[in-house]
């Protein structure tokens, strides 16, 4: 994916972070906090949770700025990395204490959702959704248990009923394709 | 297994369903394959973009002001220079003797006598003088840096004595038997402290790390760091929120950005509570 003025600015705000630039943070966190929270909060289904979670990673993101490394990916891969890891780490806890009530994925209610720049991000999950309709069923729901709920390829397997080769061609496929997919689209997308 | 096996697994590698065993291999991998590298960071991009199908929603403004205030506060005295979770240093410091201290002062009164002589004798020997200016401000800096070590060291003595704080003890693994350390936390201001002597020197591209494994979850990454010629540290860093009693900390050695799981052999770790 070539270089795009947005994305050379968020490298920049990480250089700034890991010199201890403050502003920085509050910038990175103003431009990616929505999208950064809806990911969270995907995972966890708790407010409060997610919100701790999102805490967490920009502090996280403030302690290892220095530790971006372009070469493996945009620096929006690396924040998404961060909060999807600490919200999988939280989700486990969770289960792990057995204190995790499944709740209702539609609880978001509207007051939360911020109107204005919510519509603006919504174009690009717009593009991303429009990508994984693409998609045949089976490929895409074996790619979202692996992101949104951590599980392993076997675990999905598992959980799906399939054979686990099948399984692994079918995330590949899926991966390969959205890539394909999002090349062609992917201008302007953060 | 071939260079294309390996291509084959970096997919499940970017969505974080291959079973340890894997990672393990395609890390390796990873390390000696800059195409392997590149197609995954291709492929982490695309995953990354699977965030956009979550339902929108936004955080309330709290938690701005939490994470500001966070990185704002000093760790626990008003006199330590940077707060605890800044990481415009390394954050980490060499515990120098302080006859080093002394033989810097010394040898800085000298060169200012070298180039007072220097001056009052020749005017041609302006270039040497300069030179010895420039080693002048180069001891000005060491003691300077010595000075905030110093701070530093009062800083973690402060923090040893503090009532609230929880001491666990550290000992070195087969793989590093002389090593060992203590972590002095406090639960409550999220600080800690890190003390480690006797660690093997860090290779070039290798940097220590400290995990915290709190019961129950999986290890949580916190900084990395190196070990000065006495294969000693001390590094200051706050707690990440899952971390508290009972949890073991464990050090690894680690390709020098840091890893997010751990690489085995363990160097240190304190006891399984």
């Amino acid at each position: 994916m070539r270089a795009e003025p947005s994305q050379i600015a968020d490298d920049d705000l990480l250089r700034a972070i890991s010199q201890g630039d403050e502003s920085a943070l509050a910038a990175l966190y103003d431009r990616y906090r929505l999208i950064l929270f809806s990911l969270i909060l995907r995972i966890l289904h708790d407010r409060q949770e997610a919100e701790d979670v999102l805490q967490e990673a920009f502090l996280q993101v403030w302690r290892r700025a220095s530790d971006f490394d372009r070469e493996r990916g945009r620096a929006f891969t690396w924040l998404v990395t961060i909060a999807r890891s600490r919200a999988l780490d939280r989700l486990r806890m969770l289960s792990s204490r057995s204190r995790f009530v499944e709740a209702d994925e539609q609880t978001v209610s509207d007051e939360v959702i911020d109107t204005a720049q919510v519509l603006a991000k919504s174009e690009q999950g717009e593009i991303v959704r429009q990508a994984l309709r693409e998609l045949p069923d089976e490929q895409r729901r074996a790619l979202l248990l692996a992101y949104f709920e951590g599980l392993t390829q076997a675990e999905i397997a598992e959980r799906l009923g399939d054979p686990l080769g099948t399984v692994k061609t079918r995330m590949r496929s899926g991966l390969i394709k959205l890539r394909e997919l999002l090349r062609d689209r992917s201008r302007g997308l953060a | 297994m071939k260079h294309s096996d390996y291509q084959e697994l970096l997919a499940l590698h970017a969505v974080d369903a291959l079973d340890a065993g894997e990672v393990r291999e395609v890390s390796s991998h990873l390390e000696s394959c800059a195409e392997c590298r590149r197609e995954l960071a291709e492929l982490s991009d695309a995953a990354a973009l699977l965030a956009h199908t979550a339902e929108p929603a936004a955080p309330s403004d709290d938690v701005r002001r939490r994470i500001m205030r966070e990185i704002q506060s000093p760790p626990r005295s008003a006199a330590a220079q940077s707060p605890g979770v800044v990481p415009m240093s390394q954050a980490l410091s060499t515990a120098w003797p302080s006859v080093l201290r002394l033989a810097a002062a010394v040898a800085f009164v000298a060169l200012l006598l070298g180039v007072v002589t220097l001056w009052r004798r020749d005017a041609a020997s302006r270039r040497e003088i300069a030179e010895l200016a420039r080693q002048v401000n180069r001891q000005q800096r060491e003691l300077q840096i010595e000075r905030e070590n110093m701070a530093r060291q009062g800083e973690a003595m402060a923090f040893l004595n503090s009532p609230d704080a929880k001491k666990i003890a550290l000992s070195g693994t087969p793989t590093a038997q002389t090593a060992r350390a203590t972590f002095v936390y406090d639960e409550k201001s999220r600080h800690g402290m890190l003390m480690i002597e006797g660690l093997p020197a860090t290779p070039p591209d290798k940097a220590y790390e400290v995990w915290f494994i709190p019961k129950g979850v999986s290890p949580i990454p916190g900084r990395t760091f190196t070990v000065d010629a006495n294969g000693r540290a001390l590094i200051s860093d706050s707690l990440p929120g899952e971390a508290g009693a009972p949890m073991v900390v464990a050090i690894t050695l680690e390709p020098k950005s840091g890893s997010a799981v751990p690489t085995m052999p363990i160097y240190l770790a304190s006891p399984a509570s």
